[in-house]
């Protein structure tokens, strides 16, 4: 017995030590704690993921930032900017006073340094392609790509030819790229042709600037393939230094990451908040407890299955009142104000009103395969746009979004989220219409000539089985295939077969077609309807449905070159039109939505307009007590 | 003794690389690319730039690479700076996959002790009332709750748990890593299943004892049935219970992916399952490498135990187990 004596005393022992190894020493507990997705990188150029851009927003100032109101391109870094008559040469004057947080000020060079990183293969940016509209970007990408296989290929591989090739880089990305830095405070930018959007990409955090002093520290050439590398040290709290209204002060794997406030910031986004924790929960179920707890003040994309009850608590809540919140709102108060200082929810009643349904700068849709043959070799029904017409005309969206998903999103019709885009005027699109669907079906040779509810062509071969893709893992993806099998089942008379599969995998299948209709969507990454359109140009990577039309392609690189806005929101609208009146390469469902959790009387700060670009600076802790009490 | 250990140890390189070349294998096998998000496709030229920079774009120069690094090879040959390199994580480019199983493995090893510590308490106390009165209605309820503990997955007793004693009585905090309190609940979730296993074991190991004939023998000699067992039942009872903590301890150390999940516990196990649903291949096979590690040292520490306890066992001969 002795030996199950002792050793269990050695177990607890050891339980004891690594617990107290592992215990977090005690600070002050952080003004504002929100639950988040996990964070991959706080490198900025090597960013993607929309919770670490959020994260950087607070963390890295670009030269251009975004109005919390209306979205659009203000002041960062830069002060001022001109622009030349032919769009393409821009001047950026930059604020003398910006500080890194190691007092070093913020110059021209730091933002060249940070392009020029963007634009190197080696970075292995996501989002290298921002800069590609740059006089020479793409240019040197393809130079140092090709010089890097030469180096691989050649004999010397040691740290001095490895030097010179770097050498030799930095000094080719002088020559052929147009980013000139004439003095500490002014940066020149040349681009290819003019881009409408460039002050919105110049406000995207993949083009914040970085402290090259503190990154060469991490960084070394590799003498074998001539390739940077960097250590990943050079992004942990007391080595990254940053130049935003935030810093870093604390980040743990997957645990925690705590932002101060800087005391040295100097710009326009001056923080609000004095710390904020972003916490990590992954199970949507607890992090809901975890908000219910008090542990955190802020769910920000609230997945739990059961969101769409609470968002009817919260909906039914605000229709008792939509009388005084109205009043409030046209008296000036903001949306959270407004929401603070009704009546509180009668929990007796079910109501709450902290659960917020906000359209986010996306779309659901579907996609259909537009190649003529399926991977298996048969006949794609999908390549003729007739039937893609009939099957879009059959969706009764209003349906889907009120009592599939019940979260009453706004129904599309088109790709570019309707109203997103200041200026851009969205072509009507396709309505819900049964019977001018199985106008396109008969049209299409698909009529039910047997009489047995299942259509048939000329040659009396059924409709193929409709084989439907979607992606694993969300409960609303799957309700929503369910619906819309059973819509087409019943309006058009065709069988569909559902084929869930986990996301890589599915991916895979995208790659290759082996699909007829599939599961899709795409969330915009600058103010223009190109972030969306791109989607469905000949050859574009993001193009899973192979869709091509000369006509459609054209139509873009024609508003590519011209220079009045007004005409070119024209041409795109009638590119869209195109695509969602006649194509139909995709099937647009509904605007995204995303959900926040959060109660209006206690955290203010969250955005509300369609991008969702929260700052966790403006985020604060409001007085429950002085807030209801004030009339 | 001490050859027997000597050998095993020796073994150790051999098995890890071969569970290496498996792991590398079936991780290259899934489709996709680490360096992508699902939703969104680069441009070719910087998908390639990707695969370049971390040498996606030939299996062997990557795990050529690898196996350099890992051993230590790379080291001694001066390709690179430290020995034990796993490389830098794929999916998190902040993170090199030392640091990120330095952070993991001490929480899911905490809650892993804590957990086989925990089923040890319950497991014996409930194993001891069933043995030692078998067929009695308190054997009966301990089977039962034993039953019941082996056959409800951790999701269900872990929500249960935290909507008990942290939502309604909050005893405990609800989620997250960093205090003594934090790890309780995720601890006695884990160790119900376990608990429930080692009462079953023990509860059959003592009643089969109970009727050998040196029991027979002993209770004749005039010691009562718990005397008897306790001197002489009970250390051949628990031989099978020793057999099984030994994987047990490493599966619960290494950490259950549901229970942190649940608990949003930033331990190895759920790294370990996030690593591979984003086919995060150095994190995968770094974390395979110390699952590996743990499970070939647990199995020989346990196999050292049985020879001490039962001197029957001769370590030396072939199929000693």
């Amino acid at each position: 017995m002795r030996w199950i004596i002792a050793s269990f005393t050695i177990i607890v022992i050891i339980v004891l030590a690594s617990a107290l190894m592992t215990i977090e020493r005690s600070r002050l507990p952080a003004e504002i704690k929100f639950a988040s997705s996990d964070v991959f990188t706080l490198d900025p150029q090597r960013m993607s993921y929309m919770q670490d851009l959020r994260i950087s927003r607070s963390l890295f100032d670009g030269l251009c930032s975004h109005d919390s109101q209306t979205g659009l391109p203000t002041p960062g870094v830069a002060s001022s900017w001109e622009t030349s008559p032919d769009g393409k040469t821009w001047t950026f004057h930059l604020r003398p006073d910006a500080r890194w947080t190691n007092g070093d000020p913020v110059t021209s060079v730091d933002f060249r340094n940070a392009w020029r990183r963007l634009l190197l293969p080696d970075t292995a940016a996501d989002y290298s392609e921002l800069l590609f509209p740059v006089q020479g970007a793409r240019q040197f990408f393809a130079w140092r790509t090709n010089a890097l296989t030469q180096y691989a290929a050649g004999k010397n591989h040691d740290a001095e030819s490895a030097n010179a090739l770097w050498q030799l880089t930095l000094s080719t990305f002088d020559q052929l790229v147009g980013i000139r830095t004439p003095d500490p405070q002014t940066l020149v930018v040349e681009l290819e042709s003019p881009v409408p959007y460039w002050l919105d990409l110049c406000a995207f955090q993949t083009l914040a600037p970085i402290h090259q002093a503190s990154l060469d520290k991490f960084t070394k050439i590799d003498p074998a393939s001539g390739l940077l590398k960097s250590d990943p040290g050079w992004t942990k709290p007391g080595v990254l230094i940053t130049n935003g209204p935030m810093k870093l002060v604390d980040w743990k794997y997957k645990r925690v990451m705590r932002l101060e406030s800087n005391e040295l910031y100097v710009g326009p986004n001056t923080p609000l908040a004095t710390s904020v924790e972003v916490i990590p929960i992954e199970d949507a179920n607890t992090a809901v407890l975890a908000y219910e707890s008090g542990s955190i003040d802020w769910i920000s994309d609230l997945t739990a299955e059961f969101r769409a009850d609470l968002a009817e608590s919260s909906r039914k809540w605000l229709d008792r009142h939509r009388e005084e919140y109205e009043l409030r709102i046209g008296a000036g108060a903001s949306e959270d104000e407004a929401l603070a200082a009704l009546p509180a929810p009668d929990p007796a009643l079910g109501e709450r009103r902290d659960v917020h349904v906000l359209s986010a700068f996306g779309t659901d849709f579907w996609s259909f395969n537009c190649r003529a043959l399926l991977s298996n070799g048969k006949v794609n029904p999908f390549a003729d746009a007739r039937v893609r017409r009939a099957f879009t005309l059959a969706v009764d969206k209003v349906r889907l979004t009120t009592s599939v998903t019940r979260l009453n999103e706004k129904v599309a019709t088109t790709l570019v989220p309707r109203g997103s885009i200041d200026g851009y005027v969205s072509p009507a699109g396709l309505p819900f219409d049964i019977s001018r669907a199985r106008e396109e079906m008969a049209k299409a040779g698909w009529i039910d000539r047997t009489g047995d509810g299942i259509v048939e062509n000329a040659d009396g071969e059924p409709f193929p089985i409709v084989d439907m893709l979607y992606m694993t893992g969300n409960p609303r993806v799957k309700n929503i295939a369910i619906a819309l099998a059973s819509m087409w089942r019943d309006a058009l008379g065709v069988n569909c077969e559902l084929r869930g599969k986990d996301g890589k995998f599915a991916k895979e299948d995208l790659r290759r077609g082996n699909f007829m209709i599939a599961r899709g969507g795409w969330y915009g990454d600058y103010a223009d309807p190109t972030t969306f359109l791109d989607l469905a140009k000949t050859g574009n990577g993001n193009n899973d449905r192979a869709f091509s039309n000369a006509r459609f392609d054209a139509m873009l690189e024609q508003a590519a070159l011209e220079l009045d806005p007004a005409k070119r929101f024209e041409i795109l609208e009638n590119a869209e039109r195109l695509l969602v009146e006649e194509e139909l390469p995709i099937l647009p469902l509904c605007q995204y939505v995303t959900l926040y959790m959060y109660d209006p009387a206690k955290m203010r700060g969250i955005i509300r307009s369609p991008r969702l670009d929260q700052r966790l600076s403006l985020l604060r802790r409001v007085n429950e007590q002085s807030e209801s009490s004030s009339p | 003794m001490t050859s027997f250990i000597i050998r095993r140890l020796l073994q150790l390189p051999l098995v890890l690389f071969a569970v290496v070349v498996v792991t590398f294998a079936l991780i290259w096998l899934i489709p996709g690319n680490p360096m992508l998000q699902e939703g969104r496709q680069p441009p070719q030229e910087i998908v390639d730039a990707m695969n370049r920079q971390y040498q996606l774009d030939s299996p062997v120069r990557f795990f050529g690479g690898y196996l350099a690094r890992v051993t230590g090879a790379g080291w001694v040959m001066g390709w690179n700076d430290a020995p034990f390199d796993l490389g830098p994580s794929m999916r998190n480019p902040d993170w090199t996959v030392n640091e990120i199983i330095g952070a993991g493995f001490p929480i899911s090893a905490t809650i892993g002790l804590g957990a086989i510590a925990i089923a040890l308490v319950i497991g014996t106390i409930a194993g001891l009332v069933g043995g030692l009165r078998p067929g009695s209605w308190l054997d009966a309820g301990t089977q039962l709750i034993a039953l019941i503990g082996i056959s409800v997955p951790s999701f269900v007793t872990g929500s249960f748990l935290i909507v008990l004693f942290a939502a309604k009585f909050r005893v405990f905090p609800i989620a997250g890593w960093g205090t003594p309190a934090h790890a309780f609940l995720p601890m006695l979730t884990l160790s119900l299943p376990f608990a429930a296993y080692i009462a079953r074991l023990l509860r059959f190991g003592l009643v089969e004892q109970m009727t050998t004939d040196h029991l027979r023998t002993a209770r004749a000699k005039g010691l009562s049935r718990r005397q008897a067992a306790w001197r002489h039942a009970l250390k051949n009872a628990f031989l099978p219970v020793l057999s099984f903590l030994g994987p047990a301890t490493a599966v619960a150390m290494t950490g259950s992916f549901v229970v942190e999940k649940v608990f949003a516990v930033p331990g190895l196990g759920r790294h370990f399952v996030d690593a591979v649903l984003g086919k995060d291949i150095t994190l995968v096979m770094g974390v395979v490498l110390v699952y590996a590690v743990l499970l070939i040292v647990l199995n020989l520490v346990v196999d050292v135990l049985y020879a001490w306890i039962d001197p029957r066992i001769n370590l030396t001969s072939e199929g000693s187990r």
